[in-house]
């Protein structure tokens, strides 16, 4: 089980069942199917540190997804 | 042909004249940087003769196209030494384009012992009033004086106590869609510059009868219709539109980079009371004048701005952004949005940068001037500028100073320019960002967070900076707000389409990114004839040998490294 937790987001936490490890950006694929919302860019962070798109994601994680804004 | 007006203090005298050179049509940071590198001397005294303050729309100004009417302020910096570029959201670009004008030009200083002016423009001329009645009040009581004045629907443009006064982090507020003058060019105290010119408020009328012209109108529409498009679907444009910038809390939070305790953490105990949920909440809860939502000129589709209300619902602030939740609340280890709402307006009312004094006040905090977290002594600082005590002047002239001053070392700045929102040891991509910037360090432009693979190696930081330099300064480059960047980012296109439109220019996207270089090579050009060295884009030396508690990170990029970020 992977938790993907959609700050500032309609999505919320998103759970999903994963055999092995997949790339980030087909677990935001699969959270994109399972809710049915454009996600958009996004920041992701996994303990602290920035993942990318190509990055593993491991069962038993947590990744925290922000949206891709910036300041002003 | 575009024109400019250009304005002697001295003499009170006005002339125009026009261009029709690239830099005019794209007008922004594109002319305002071409003039001040062309007509200032880069080794003049910024509140001496020789300096001029350039006040640009851009090429779609005027128009109906979402968030193009920015204005950029250019002229030579107090607080870095060098150029600045600082531009602001409101109605006054619109102003200007109605008058048929792209730049106006404020030159020369007035003799010595010359009173308050205000500079006056219309459909019939410009004249030149008395602005006695405005000297020492602060931007709030100005803004309305000068809509009783000149209308609600003029623009205009003033500064506080502290521009008037010369405090180097002074900004120049300019009129949004109600009237007040709260949309700042904050950054590199032009404020202070327009202060040494005796102009106090420079006002366009609404009397303005020039419409746009079209090479093809019918063009023309359809591609502005394709930019709210783009900028409806693209769903970090409909976040902007919740939360405005204030998500950038969380987001920083997580990283380890939320600028905490004078820059020496990048985590905050107690973020989320002034995160972006808390933010919407509470303005939500409050009701009244209160706004999550709101347009800083017109039109805009995004509507990232906000009206912060006070506790009975009356307007206590607006707008409230991240970069000041930060510098003003979580580097002082604050941690109550009221507090931060408070030091906000009274930044505004007296007219300097939230982030240039945020910074100062950390540095007052780490000399034991007060305890960090200490809500009233952070409001009473800020107090202190407007009483102009002494402190209050500190305060107000800019982290680098109060630092020399209060005999801190940790001065978070680079080339004296507050250093932004984001803990430079824990994102190496920002770090270079602020290192190589010709402004002093800045995030508006080479904004890397979002895209840095590993935010804590220095590796590819060089290249991912100067990428998203030419990203970020695109927009400034034409006057259009920076976050309709996110929806042109991969194709500028749907804008280049606009300039053809409008002018019958073909400007290809290669052409316009060379044009984008073109202005940071200037700009870097200006600030090595101002003296300025590779040894003054560097942090404080603290930033290079203490770890950051939490990332472990020091700054480990080379003077070498640096340059080459510069190198356009
Ligand atoms: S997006 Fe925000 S800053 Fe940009 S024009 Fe709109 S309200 Fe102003």
């Amino acid at each position: 089980m992977v938790t993907i937790v959609f700050k500032l987001s309609e999505m919320g936490t998103v759970s999903l069942d994963i055999d092995e490890p997949v790339p980030f950006s087909r677990v935001l694929q699969l959270c994109a199917q399972k809710t049915a919302v454009d996600i958009g860019g996004v920041i992701a962070v996994r303990g602290g540190r920035l993942i990318s798109q190509e990055d593993l994601v491991h069962n038993g994680d947590q990744v925290d997804v922000f949206p891709a804004i910036s300041g002003g | 042909m575009f024109s400019m007006l250009r304005i002697d203090t001295a003499t009170e005298t006005v002339t125009k004249e026009t261009s029709d050179s690239l830099e005019y049509l794209l007008g922004g940071r594109s002319l305002s940087s071409h003039l001040v590198s062309e007509e200032v001397n880069p080794k003049c005294d910024p509140f001496g003769q020789e300096n001029k303050l350039f006040f640009c729309n851009g090429a779609l100004s005027g128009t109906n196209v979402s968030s193009s009417n920015r204005l950029s302020i250019g002229g030579k910096s107090p607080l870095t030494s060098g150029i600045k570029e600082s531009n602001a959201g409101g109605i006054v670009a619109t102003r200007m384009a109605q008058q048929g004008l792209r730049c106006i030009a404020l030159e020369g200083t007035p003799p010595p012992n010359s009173g308050w002016r205000i500079v006056v423009i219309g459909r019939t001329g410009t004249e030149f009033l008395d602005g006695s009645f405005l000297a020492g009040k602060g931007v709030y009581e100005k803004s309305d004086l000068l809509s009783e004045k000149f209308g609600s629907k003029a623009g205009c443009i003033t500064i506080g106590p502290a521009g008037e006064n010369l405090l180097y982090a002074s900004g120049i507020a300019c009129s949004d869609p109600h009237g007040v003058c709260s949309r700042y060019a904050g950054r590199g105290g032009l404020g202070a510059v327009m202060g040494s010119k005796k102009i106090i408020a420079l006002v366009i009328l609404d009397d303005g009868d020039r419409k746009p012209d079209y090479v093809d109108q019918e063009k023309f529409n359809a591609a502005a219709k394709q930019i709210i498009k783009l900028l409806k679907e693209n769903p970090i444009s409909s976040k902007f539109t919740k939360y405005g910038t204030s998500a950038m809390v969380d987001i920083c939070q997580a990283l380890k980079v939320l600028p905490t305790q004078n820059f020496r953490h990048g985590v905050m105990e107690g973020a989320e009371r002034i995160n972006a949920q808390a933010l919407y909440d509470t303005i939500k809860e409050r009701d009244g004048e209160g706004k999550t939502q709101h347009a800083c000129m017109l039109p805009c589709a995004i509507m990232c701005s906000n009206v912060y209300p006070d506790k009975e619902g009356h307007l206590l602030c607006s707008p409230i952004e991240y970069e000041t939740m930060a510098l003003m609340g979580s580097n002082l280890c604050l941690k109550n949005l009221d507090t931060i709402a408070e030091m906000n307006r009274i930044a505004n009312d007296v007219g300097v940068d939230t982030l240039d004094c945020g910074a100062a006040i950390g540095v007052a905090m780490e000399a034991g001037l007060a305890e960090f977290g200490d809500d009233k002594a952070a409001v009473a600082m800020m107090e202190e500028i407007r009483h102009l005590t002494p402190l209050g002047r500190i305060i107000a002239s800019g982290c680098k100073i109060a630092a020399q001053v209060l005999g801190v070392k940790h001065a978070p700045h680079v080339l004296g320019q507050a250093i932004p929102a984001y803990e430079p040891r824990g994102s190496k991509g920002m770090a270079m960002t602020y290192l190589s910037s010709p402004m002093g360090a800045d995030h508006t432009f080479g904004f890397t967070l979002r895209d840095e693979e590993d935010t804590l190696t220095k590796k590819g930081k060089v290249d991912l900076s100067k990428k998203f330099q030419v990203i970020g300064s695109r927009m400034d480059a034409m006057g259009t707000c920076n976050f309709v960047r996110y929806s042109v980012r991969n194709d500028m296109t749907p804008l280049l389409d606009l300039i053809a439109a409008r002018y019958g220019v073909e400007v290809s996207g290669e052409q316009f990114d060379d044009m984008v270089k073109k202005t940071l090579r200037i700009e870097h050009q200006f600030n090595t004839d101002a003296g300025i060295t590779i040894a003054d884009h560097r942090f404080a030396e603290t930033f290079y040998v203490e770890k950051q508690p939490e990332t472990g990170e020091v700054i480990d990029f080379t003077d070498e490294e640096t340059l080459q970020a510069m190198q356009w």
